[in-house]
């Protein structure tokens, strides 16, 4: 790799304010699976001066639960959040999802804090030698647009101009359908508001901000969740399509759902259409498939990825059944 | 195609090399055929310390690496390598115009240098045939520049800092556009992209009198789309001068034509080059082109970098340049067969359109294997801004996939099992089963019908009698659909290449094969061992190889064509055969009043025949016999060295060499479709193959398996994908190039049969390409079992699934 | 920018990183909190253990792991398949965890207890064996990268399930297709583990 700058943080005191520096010429590393492809391919204008490693700050690795509230260390392993008892017990949808993210190894080394601020994966975006110079990085144009766009987005692009690139998360969706919140060094946000749809960013994080903890509320007795992930392979691969689901049923009725899509649209989506279509009815097959419909009655596929919109459906409906009390 | 000398095959016969009729063993099997036999490079590869050609290091080495092309088609307009020369740690760099590189092209083919095979230079290549040059055919091709420096990185940081204007180019990628009137011509002074090939139109029979006597005519398209060999270890070169001889370590399948042709362009004679061939990771093909830029190009390069700068040079790609040499199966193909209502094939008429190379025109094995009289296969080979393509595991991929999918759909229009159809229609030349009897007989080949024992083997193992059912009509209890499908072939190959070897006793008595062969991961070298034991009657484990450091002139049959064993195969058993009989006549001399013919060798003993209490350990008879010894207290005696040469025949089809293919293999896949997302589930696949005499079982079923899983991934996720906009290869990364990880490949069952009709030794014949390259087709019957819509465009996708549901 | 810089390494305490207004009050709070400590590593340096043996390294920020290990050390059982995180190849395992060391910097690793091929076959773990009678490699480049990955496995859960072992070894790929053979020979292993042979 080129030459860098390189700082081992030892508390936040000392890495904002290198960030502050730095401005946008630094870049936190934590696990590194995501920066370290994104600087050996060089694939942005321009490379980053410094990286400030957050791994050495102590107090961000922990998985605790307090008071009705489960809370996670932004540096917590991906790892030890898919064989935690208490996250398999109370959140499955969150153990589920960083179980099947990537690989062992990727789960050995990946954070829950770098999994969510992870950037997107487009082939463009991502050939190296900054090849295709796009909209996300100060060019003019989305080359995915006239050309290969099999895994972009099927919601339209973002809101300032039309990048299609979808956010490649898995745990994003599952947080976001369990009502988490993202606690920063500057501010707690919803998860849901934590993703932009700014043409070059895909969080609200400022440039000397991070993460530093997930909190999520414990659901109600009698809350099921659930994920699923369609991708070309079992292992490795960033998902084509995944779902998320929190749903509470009683009395024969669904009282309560929160859906998320991801790797469909540039943030994750939350088809509220859908989960209105379930509040209040039966969980049942013929409403679990209305539901599916209505989650991609807004769909606007572009010439290659179609396919996905089906197959954004079938997991919605996969996804809700299970959740039955 | 390669032009035979007339009279070759006769010739070789008569010399009696190339012998034609069954192999009957003269020995007793005892390691041969063995199963448990520890692997000769199991530990080193294991512990980590097999070393290969990316990991050899010298001591003030530099590391070189070439400039790539960002355009599909392009001129270097104006080329300013004046920040990159400074920058602090290059050593050296070459220009597309200094004196050593300028117009001067790669020289040789596959085949071998220019001075044996001069109508074939640059075969295969394209107009992509110099070394260093200023224009570009493809993105990603190496020129203009190439940069040796202190460490990669700077290597890197060079090539960036070159300034550099590109003359953009018209390019076109798809091989039926190509081929249009109006499609920019890509080769300077040509009149259209439409390449010459000699196997253009192949015709036997009359195809237009066989569609009258059919009863049905079946017409379908399919296209294949490119995919990659993609090896594991990224290739590289390491080559230091040593005064004017030069050495190096080469990532190579043939590192005696890397000699070849290195010494032709060099112009240096091949006695001042050394050639090490460290352990290979993986090569399938992939490094056996040695005229392409990747291997001969980065050879030159190498060498004359290392010249300059007086250091040795490591020559290296990273991942992203490795996506080089596709498979020349790229077809777009229109098939029209007719057939009578028993499932009698009449008449097969196939039209292809390939891009960028042929690798097989498709029609080959209907000749080679079965009995239909009327064919005709018209080719045309596009060329498109491609990479030149290549023969990986293997070339006969067109006609496998014409095999299986003619059989599949004549099978599936006509209502029949397509077992029925296979058999039926198995034969050799457009003759029946009885030519083939008959051939056996003659010969001395055992008289089985290999098709039926492997059918009948998979049949078994798959319960194909109990679950095969029509198309589209078996819905599991987990909601998906269930497909079998079922497909065969001939077992290839037993009928070509050459190979040298040494035997030598050591004076302990352990024994020592002398020969150089690259080591790409398919076992051979505990086989050849396990064959000298035999031959030689010592144990196993008193015999060993030692081929990285032995550039001894001897060069073994490369890993290539399913061929390598049955060409070295004999190569070492007669060496052996020799090294014994020098044994015994030594050993003569030690037993009174004893002639050779009355001594036996077993168990690394010598004993007399008829009284085997006499008897002395080989380490007793060798004690005198060294090549070299100090002192002159006693007589010493000639050291036991044999060495032998095979050629086993030449490329060809079965008919023409005198040797009809007699061995068969047949599959069988089980799959699972979810109709809901398009996503295929492979949940078993049965592959039966005949290979003759399994020498080493184990190293056979990996062969099996390996191949399997290779297919799988051709026909399910691997895919090359451009830009159509750009010509840029966008999935130049093995998180986008996808292949099978462990949790996607279900159960593998490896039937091996052994027939003993192979035209090897034992009765062997070749097995590693054989399931990579079938199983790929396969799938598309087995979808169309499955959802009754045959999807015949590989990849098999999700997104063409849903599509033939009309859910996409 | 550059007079910032220096206010931040002067007057940060490298041991507890308070932060001081003075020179001399850092002095004298290091004299007083800090005497007995070892000196902390200067700059690029760190300090490993590898295999059992103990290491001080001078590394550069851009080094990976896998470049300081293979390139530098010789250790060349880890190795280069598609150096981008998608195979596995380059596993070794730190303080326990089986990590990608061309994903790593090696400027984060002081302090890291680091396990290599070469180690684990020196002490002559049962899985070599295995893996060798088992014919679980073909042209063996990814073959330190499974064991590696198996052996981690086998630290943490020493009687794994089949299904386990297959998702363990998940992020592994092998071109040569020896996917069938590392369930045997890891349960081989395995189970001479547990008769502790």
């Amino acid at each position: 790799m080129k030459k860098f700058v390189h700082f081992n943080a030892r508390t936040i005191d000392e890495a904002v304010p290198l960030l502050r520096r730095y401005g946008k010429k630094a870049r936190i590393i934590a696990g590194g699976t995501d920066l370290l492809g994104v600087m050996k391919d060089e694939i942005l204008p321009e490379y980053p001066e410094a990286i400030v490693n957050i791994k050495t700050i102590q107090g961000m690795d922990f998985i605790d639960e307090d008071e009705g509230v489960l809370k996670i260390g932004a540096l917590t392993r991906l790892q030890d959040i898919a064989e935690s008892a208490v996250v398999q017990q109370n959140f499955f949808a969150l153990a589920e999802s960083a179980r099947k993210t990537g690989s062992t190894h990727i789960r050995e080394m990946g954070t829950i804090g770098g999994n969510i601020c992870q950037d997107i994966r487009c082939w463009y975006y991502r050939y190296p030698n900054n090849r295709f110079p796009c909209l996300r990085k100060g060019g003019g144009r989305c080359y995915a647009i006239e050309g290969d766009n099999r895994y972009h987005s099927i919601f339209g692009g973002s809101v300032e101009g039309g990048c299609y690139a979808v956010h490649p998360s898995d745990t994003a969706p599952a947080l976001i359908a369990l009502d988490a919140k993202i606690k920063t060094t500057k501010r707690t946000v919803k998860a849901e508001n934590f993703f932009s749809v700014g043409v070059s960013k895909t969080t609200i994080l400022d440039d000397d901000e991070f993460v530093t903890e997930i909190q999520i509320p414990k659901p109600p007795a009698g809350t099921k969740s659930a994920f699923m992930k369609f991708a070309r392979r079992k292992s490795i691969d960033f998902p084509i399509v995944n779902c998320a689901v929190l749903l509470r049923e009683s009395d024969q009725k669904v009282q309560n759902v929160r859906i998320c899509l991801n790797a469909v649209y540039v943030k994750p989506y939350r088809p509220i259409a859908a989960e209105q279509a379930m509040i209040g009815k039966k969980l049942n097959e013929p409403n679990a498939e209305a539901a599916a419909d209505a989650a991609v009655a807004q769909a606007r596929p572009l010439e290659h990825n179609g396919y996905i919109v089906q197959i954004a459906k079938t997991l919605v409906k996969r996804c809700i059944l299970p959740c039955s009390s | 195609m390669a032009k035979k000398m007339p009279g070759d095959y006769e010739r070789i016969q008569t010399e009696g090399m190339y012998r034609i009729g069954a192999d009957v063993p003269t020995i007793v099997y005892r390691e041969i055929g063995k199963r448990g036999v520890k692997r000769i490079d199991g530990y080193e590869k294991a512990s980590g310390k097999a070393l290969y050609t990316r990991d050899i290091q010298l001591p003030g080495m530099l590391y070189a690496r070439v400039l790539k092309s960002p355009y599909a088609r392009a001129k270097i307009s104006r080329l300013d390598t004046s920040r990159a020369e400074a920058l602090d740690g290059v050593r050296a760099i070459i220009r597309y115009d200094d004196p050593e590189v300028k117009g001067r092209p790669l020289n040789g083919s596959y085949f071998g240098p220019e001075w044996v095979c001069p109508d074939l230079a640059g075969w295969a290549l394209k107009p992509v045939h110099l070394v260093l040059g200023d224009e570009a055919w493809y993105e990603g091709q190496p020129l203009g520049v190439a940069v040796a420096a202190d460490d990669e990185e700077t290597a890197t940081e060079a090539l960036k800092l070159i300034d550099i204007e590109w003359e953009q180019l018209p390019f076109v990628l798809d091989q039926e556009e190509a081929i249009k009137p109006d499609a920019p011509v890509l080769r300077p002074g040509a009149e259209s992209n439409i390449l010459e090939d000699p196997r253009t139109r192949i015709e036997k029979g009359d195809v237009e009198k066989g569609f009258q006597e059919a009863d049905k005519i079946i017409e379908f398209k399919a296209k294949r789309r490119a995919h990659l060999w993609a090896g594991a270890e990224l290739p590289s070169v390491v080559v230091r001068w040593r005064g004017d001889n030069l050495e190096m370590w080469v990532h190579s399948q043939q590192p005696y034509h890397q000699k070849m042709l290195l010494a032709e362009w060099l112009g240096i004679p091949m006695n001042k080059i050394t050639v090490h061939v460290p352990y290979q990771g993986c090569s399938f093909g992939g490094r056996g082109n040695p005229a392409n830029n990747s291997e001969n190009g980065m050879n030159i390069l190498a060498s004359l970098l290392s010249k300059k700068t007086g250091r040795p040079v490591k020559f290296l790609y990273d991942r992203s340049e490795t996506f080089f040499g596709e498979s020349g199966d790229m077809m777009v193909s229109h098939f029209k067969v007719g057939a009578k209502n028993d499932g009698t094939i009449t008449a097969v008429h196939i039209k292809n359109v390939f891009a960028v190379y042929m690798c097989t025109p498709g029609i080959e094995h209907l000749i080679d294997n079965t009995k239909i009289p009327n064919l005709l296969c018209e080719s045309i080979v596009a060329d498109v801004s491609i990479a030149p393509a290549w023969w990986c595991r293997c070339e006969q991929l067109p006609n496998c996939f014409c095999l299986t999918l003619i059989f599949d759909h004549v099978a599936a229009e006509l209502g029949l099992d397509p077992i029925e159809v296979a058999l039926r229609n198995d034969g050799c030349d457009g003759k029946d089963t009885s030519y083939l009897a008959e051939y056996k007989r003659q010969h001395g080949f055992p008289e089985r019908d290999s098709l039926r024992e492997c059918i009948e083997a998979g049949k078994k193992a798959i319960d194909w009698d109990n679950k095969w059912h029509p198309p589209g009509t078996k819905r599991l209890p987990n909601g998906k659909m269930h497909g079998i499908a079922f497909t065969w072939d001939h077992q290839w190959d037993d009928v070509r290449g050459t190979g040298s070897a040494a035997v030598m006793i050591e004076n302990d008595g352990s024994v020592s094969i002398i020969a150089q062969h690259a080591d790409i991961g398919v076992n051979p070298w505990t086989t050849y061992c396990q064959i000298v034991a035999d031959e030689l009657g010592v144990r196993f484990d008193d015999v060993n190889i030692k081929p990285f450091e032995l550039d001894s002139g001897f060069a073994m049959m490369s890993p290539d064509g399913s061929c390598n064993l049955v060409s070295n195969g004999n190569v070492v058993r007669k060496a052996a055969q020799k090294a014994r009989r020098m044994l015994l006549e030594l050993a003569a001399t030690k037993f009174e009043d004893v002639k050779p013919d009355d001594l036996e060798v077993k168990d690394s003993m010598v004993f007399v025949k008829e009284s085997p209490e006499k008897k002395m350990t080989i380490k007793e008879i060798v004690a005198k016999a060294m090549p070299m010894f100090d002192s002159c207290v006693f007589w010493t005696e000639a050291p036991i060295v044999a060495w032998a040469w095979h050629t086993q025949g030449l490329w060809g089809e079965a008919l023409e060499t005198g040797r009809p293919r007699l061995c068969r293999q047949a599959h069988f896949i089980e799959i699972e479709v979810d109709t809901d997302t398009g996503q295929i589930e492979v949940t078993k696949v049965v592959n039966v193959n005949d290979v003759g005499k399994a020498i080493s079982p184990e190293t056979v079923e990996g062969q099996m398996y390996g191949g399997t899983y290779m297919g799988l991934g051709r026909a399910l996720t691997e895919e090359l994908i451009w830009d159509k906009k750009t010509g840029v290869l966008l999935n130049r990364n093995l998180l986008d190039y996808k292949y099978a990880t462990m949790l996607d490949v279900g159960p593998i069952e490896t039937i091996i049969v052994e027939t003993g009709m192979g035209h090897g030794p034992y009765g062997t014949t070749g097995i590693g390409e054989d399931t990579a390259t079938i199983i790929p087709a396969l799938l598309g019957p087995a979808v169309y079992n499955a959802i009754g819509k045959w999807i015949d465009d590989f990849p098999i996708t999700p997104d063409k699934v849903l599509k033939a549901l009309g859910k996409a | 920018m550059k007079e910032e810089q220096s206010v931040l390494s002067k007057y940060l305490c490298p041991y507890c990183s308070e932060v001081f207004l003075d020179r001399e009050s850092l002095k004298t709070h290091v004299i007083k909190q800090h005497r007995s400590e070892a000196p902390p590593s200067p700059e690029g340096m760190i300090r490993v253990t590898i295999n059992g043996e103990p290491y001080e390294l001078m590394v550069e920020p851009e080094w990976t792991l896998y470049q300081l290990i293979h390139d530098k050390l010789g250790l060349t059982g880890a190795k280069m398949f598609c150096d981008r995180g998608a195979c596995g190849s380059c596993t070794i395992i730190m303080n326990g965890r089986p990590i990608l060391s061309c994903m790593t910097l090696a400027i984060e690793c002081d302090g890291a207890n680091i396990e290599t091929i070469e180690g684990i076959a020196a002490s002559k773990h049962p899985l070599i064996d295995a893996y060798v009678k088992h014919h679980a490699m073909q042209c063996g480049y990814c073959t330190p990268g499974f064991i590696v990955t198996a052996k981690a496995l086998l630290d943490e859960n020493p009687n794994p399930t089949e299904e386990q072992i297959r998702e363990a070894l998940s992020g592994n790929l092998c071109r040569c297709g020896t996917y069938p053979q590392h369930a045997k020979a890891i349960l081989e292993a395995a189970e001479k583990l547990g008769k502790g042979d």
